[in-house]
């Protein structure tokens, strides 16, 4: 990792063919990131930008008009009872797959590393990481049947197993939607985060456990003493990436309830969308995407200053 | 630095035998809890729609294929869509990265601190955010609903992670072979296509089929800037069939296990180079 | 800023009042048709069954008029939306193009992209008279026309005959007859009523027809416009709570919200629910040949009106569907020849007959002969109505639109009370203004 960053410091094609001190040289030299500026500034970063200009106007798409209203849509949007239990599922969403997705996905590596068959340890990886390969509209759309009283096969294994009286609509029920949501987004998302476990595990020297072992620390001890601090870097970054993941949720919720019953299922993005979209108020969605932006882009911060930190302590 | 998959060698067991047996018996219920709901939609394809209502947990009464047929049918337009828009979209998004990347490790720059900010602070922005306003400028551009407006996006959005990717593999890689080129008088052009692309070639297949991954599965883009059925890819084009022949579950179970397959075959035709990818952009 | 909010909101009124700002294309009836260029017509008839409908009738335009193109851009229930506001925003809407009662085609009215009927299709007009007024008054805006009918749409509540017979049951004429016939039917095995409210617009559709039963028409209509709304009536708690009774009583209760509306129909087509509340156009796909229920044992009634209730129990709820004419449109008058083609009753008649199915609104457009008998009653249903009150969601401002959907949902589930649900509409109603 340090290496790396001394050589981006560096780093310069042999010999320097183009001193900048050149105009015509400099500029003949951005041909190789002239394309991917112009794409990434162009589709990125303007619309981005541009998003926040119309977050201060009141757009009507049939008249064509715009009004300035300034700061107007963000009022609303502090007022808006439905971005309050938005927010509220987002970070539901983010706390119960920090949950799943780093501390129980790294338990699981962590017992699938201590297996003694390579051959078991590649099955079971790859057996777990199957649903996140696959596309969140049709888990989303297999979740929902799963979910449904007369066709779901949860509330007939439910009753199976004695808990029947325990058994609802799941997705019909204000209480319960987003969790029914947030439960299938585990089910597909831990394999992934297992897997990027496994592999840091992996690159863990075994000297270390064998001294351990030495010492007669057992498995949980070792896991402890070893893996756990070992793959902290690997923790930090999931943590972060699972955060920013979690309040960018689209398409498992639109899919799965579009956000009802009663907006009890609503988050950030099928809000937006809702506004947006259904209402016809261009305006006010640009606001909710700036409170997105204002997220993603503290968990970004976050993430620039966990890496900037880690490459100081290595 | 490449990954090495190789193993330490475990010459005695980690978990104590006492354990061992919970512990297989966790694996396998996870093992069961992932797989049987996929197995329930495959099966699910088989069966007739009242069976689906009657007997949801019940083997298929006969393995007619009609549900299949159907739900093929259905999906064919908007696999074709899927197909063309992960393809074009890998094609571009791979190369530019490339290129960019190779620009980023081996030449000089006015400025490159900036440029690489620029393009890899691209990652941290949402989709979501740009959502609106680029309804207006697909507009304007007359490509809104089109399948130009899906390529150019995920190539934009993806572009910056798939640099990073490759940057991070090309900064590691030793600069004797390029020097040597240069010494014998080939051009930065030469070098890129003749020394540092054919090196670079694992790192190349992770991003391709992390973008396959991408393309194939994505719906926020999709959705909001597709509505013709010719357009649409997979993602959309299932919740739109949903809508239209909705009675028809069994169709839709055919449907939903159809566009799953590909992508299924795809990730244990390529697991080595797709966990390579998947660490590297994570791990670094 | 908060001026020109002000300025926003009057300049939206007045338009919506008529004093438009852009001037509005008044059609002339005795402009000259030119049978030459190209039209391009939006239809809604994207699906598989319906999409020879509109290629077959511009073949056969085409080959009358030589010099005329018909360009097709054949869209379906969702997608339609979603493409008109595209084509609106890049200011390339076709001549002509479909569109709902309501709401939405107020949208193009305040932005002064319809044609102006009223000359060619308003009262007295030669036109005018061949199509059902209650279609043709449905696209009234401030006193104007601005659509053009293709088809009636109502709801009714279909049910099984065998499960009537074995429960020993008759058709309900009172909400209080519906009520106990479910009690009865229940009893017997069946889901009295089968529902999916996980998309909203189902429960809000029984409480649009039970509004129609228990508030006055002109109480409602005053409160449809935001700027008189104010949603006292005690009519609205009424409907309210006898959407509850029936919800309780008839269906699976709160459960409906988890329950898609797909999921309902079928099963009345499996023959487990004696009944199901469903559009028209939808007679033909819950009992065919192919499903439990076959078309003969299906039946169809109202609504049943509650006993003594203050609003009009003749009203039915049920809307129009139907086309207008852009004022981007270059060629007007052709545009409204074609239409008045699409019009002929020999048009409406196949319209009408399978496989499309869908109700003409033409006056003689629909031949008993070759239509499905429940089609056929349902038009004949729809023509005694005293009053066609529009679906809520889409006569509403959208954020009133918005309120009810999710309010009725929350009430289903019973997590508001109707009383509160109604107090969610006033408000939404007011900020609307």
């Amino acid at each position: 990792m340090a290496q790396s960053a001394t050589r981006i410091r560096t780093g310069r094609a042999p010999g320097a063919p183009h001193p900048i001190g050149q105009p015509l040289a400099a500029l003949w030299s951005m041909r190789w990131v002239a394309v991917a500026l112009g794409i990434v500034g162009w589709f990125v970063y303007y619309p981005i930008l541009n998003n926040f200009l119309v977050s201060t106007t009141q757009q009507d798409i049939f008249t064509g008009e715009v009004t300035q209203v300034g700061l107007e849509n963000y009022r609303r949007l502090a007022s808006d009872p439905v971005v309050a239990t938005a927010m509220w599922n987002n970070t539901a969403y983010a706390l119960l797959s920090i949950l799943f997705q780093v501390f129980g996905a790294f338990w699981l590596a962590a017992i699938i590393e201590g297996l003694q068959s390579d051959r078991w340890r590649a099955i079971w990886r790859a057996v777990y990481f199957i649903p996140s390969a696959i596309s969140t509209t049709v888990t989303g759309l297999l979740f929902y049947f799963i979910y449904q009283p007369q066709i779901g096969i949860l509330d007939g294994l439910m009753t199976g197993m004695g808990l029947g009286h325990l058994s609802r609509v799941w997705l019909g029920d204000s209480t319960t939607a987003i969790y029914a949501i947030i439960a299938m987004s585990q089910w597909q998302g831990f394999g992934y985060s297992t897997l990027l476990f496994s592999v840091a595990i992996q690159k863990i020297p075994q000297e270390l456990f064998d001294a351990a072992r030495m010492d007669g620390a057992g498995p949980l001890r070792q896991i402890w003493a070893i893996t756990l601090p070992m793959t902290r870097e690997m923790t930090g970054m999931m943590i972060i990436v699972t955060v920013t993941g979690a309040f960018q949720v689209f398409n498992e919720v639109m899919v799965m309830t579009a956000g009802g019953p009663n907006n009890s299922s609503q988050v950030l993005g099928t809000w937006l969308f809702e506004q947006g979209f259904n209402q016809n108020d261009m305006g006010y969605a640009a606001a909710i995407g700036s409170l997105v932006f204002g997220v993603t882009m503290l968990c970004g911060v976050a993430q620039l200053w966990y890496t900037r930190r880690r490459r100081v302590e290595a | 630095m490449t990954m090495t998959m190789a193993l330490p060698s475990r010459s005695r067991p980690f978990w104590p035998a006492m354990l061992r047996g919970m512990l297989w018996a966790f694996l396998f219920a996870m093992g069961v809890l992932v797989l049987y709901p996929l197995l329930w939609m495959a099966l699910g394809g088989f069966k007739s729609n009242s069976q689906i209502f009657s007997d949801p947990f019940a083997l298929p009464a006969s393995w007619s294929l009609e549900n299949y047929l159907a739900g093929w049918r259905a999906t064919r337009g908007y696999m074709l869509s899927s197909l063309l828009v992960t393809l074009v979209s890998t094609l571009t998004t791979v190369m530019i990265s490339a290129w960019t990347a190779f620009g980023l490790t081996r030449t000089a720059i006015p400025g490159k601190p900036l440029v690489v900010g620029f393009i890899l602070g691209g990652m941290m922005l949402s989709p979501t955010v740009a959502l609106v306003p680029l309804v207006r400028m697909l507009q304007d551009l007359g490509i809104y609903d089109s399948h130009a407006a899906l390529i150019l996006l995920y190539t934009a959005f993806r572009v910056p992670f798939t640099t990073f990717l490759i940057r991070a593999y090309m900064l590691d890689l030793p600069r004797d072979l390029d020097e040597a080129a240069m010494m014998d008088g080939a051009s930065p052009g030469q070098i890129f296509r003749k020394v540092i692309l054919p090196l670079c070639q694992p790192i190349l297949i992770s991003c391709v089929v992390l973008h396959i991954l991408f393309a194939w599965n994505e719906y926020l883009f999709a959705m909001i800037f597709t509505n013709s059925p010719g357009v649409q890819t997979l993602p959309v084009g299932l919740t739109s069939m949903m809508s239209k022949q909705g009675t028809n579950f069994a169709a839709v179970f055919a449907a939903m296990t159809i566009s799953a397959l590909p992508i299924v075959i795809i990730f244990f035709l390529t697991q080595r180079y797709f966990i390579r990818g998947l660490t590297q952009g994570i791990g670094k | 800023m908060k001026r020109s909010l002000m300025a926003a909101i009057l300049a939206m009124t007045t338009t919506l009042a008529g004093s438009a700002m852009a001037q509005t294309l008044v059609a002339d009836p005795a402009a000259e048709v030119k049978h030459e260029g190209t039209l391009k017509v939006m239809t809604k008839f994207g699906m598989q069954r319906l999409a020879p409908y509109f290629t077959d009738l511009a073949k056969a335009y085409e080959a009358a008029h030589p010099g005329v193109t018909i360009e097709l851009i054949q869209e379906d229930d969702d997608s339609v939306k979603g493409k008109t506001k595209t084509l609106v925003a890049s200011n390339a809407m076709p001549d002509i193009f479909f569109s709902w009662t309501g709401t939405w085609g107020g949208n193009f009215v305040r932005g002064s992209r319809a044609v102006d009927l009223t000359p060619v299709i308003g009262p007295g007009t030669e036109w005018g008279g061949k199509l059902a007024s209650a279609a043709v008054d449905a696209f009234v805006y401030d006193g104007k026309n601005y659509g053009i009918p293709l088809y009636l749409d109502a709801k009714f509540m279909g049910y099984s005959k065998p499960a009537f017979a074995k429960a020993g049951v008759e058709v309900p004429t009172d909400l209080d007859g519906l009520l106990t016939a479910c009690d009865k039917l229940r009893a017997a095995g069946y889901t009295p009523i089968s529902i999916g409210n996980k998309e909203p617009w189902v429960g809000v559709h029984y409480v649009g027809q039970l509004l129609a039963y228990n508030v006055p028409r002109e109480v409602l209509e005053k409160d449809f416009n935001p700027a008189t709304a104010t949603y006292d009536d005690p009519g609205y708690v009424a409907a309210l709570e006898q959407f509850g009774q029936i919800a309780k009583r008839c269906t699976v209760g709160a459960a409906m919200n988890g329950i898609s509306y797909q999921t309902a129909i079928q099963e009345l087509s499996d023959g487990k629910a004696a009944m199901y509340y469903q559009e028209i156009i939808e007679f033909d796909s819950a009992a065919s040949a192919t499903t439990a229920l076959k078309p003969e044992e299906f039946g169809f009634f109202r609504l049943p009106a509650p006993s003594g209730a203050k609003g009009d129990p003749e009203a039915l709820e049920g809307a129009p569907e139907g086309y207008m004419i852009s004022t981007a449109s270059g060629n007007v008058p052709l545009a409204l020849d074609f239409m008045r083609f699409v019009t002929s009753p020999e048009n409406g008649k196949i319209l009408s007959s399978p496989p499309y199915g869908q109700p003409s609104a033409v006056i003689g457009g629909a031949d008993p002969v070759t239509m499905n008998p429940a089609v056929v009653g349902g038009l004949e249903d729809i023509a005694r109505a005293s009053y066609l009150i529009q679906w809520l969601d889409t006569v509403n401002h959208p954020k009133v639109a918005a309120a009810w959907l999710a309010g009725i949902q929350a009430y289903a589930g019973g997590d508001m009370s109707a009383e509160d649900v109604v107090a969610s509409v006033r408000a939404a109603a007011e900020a609307a203004k």
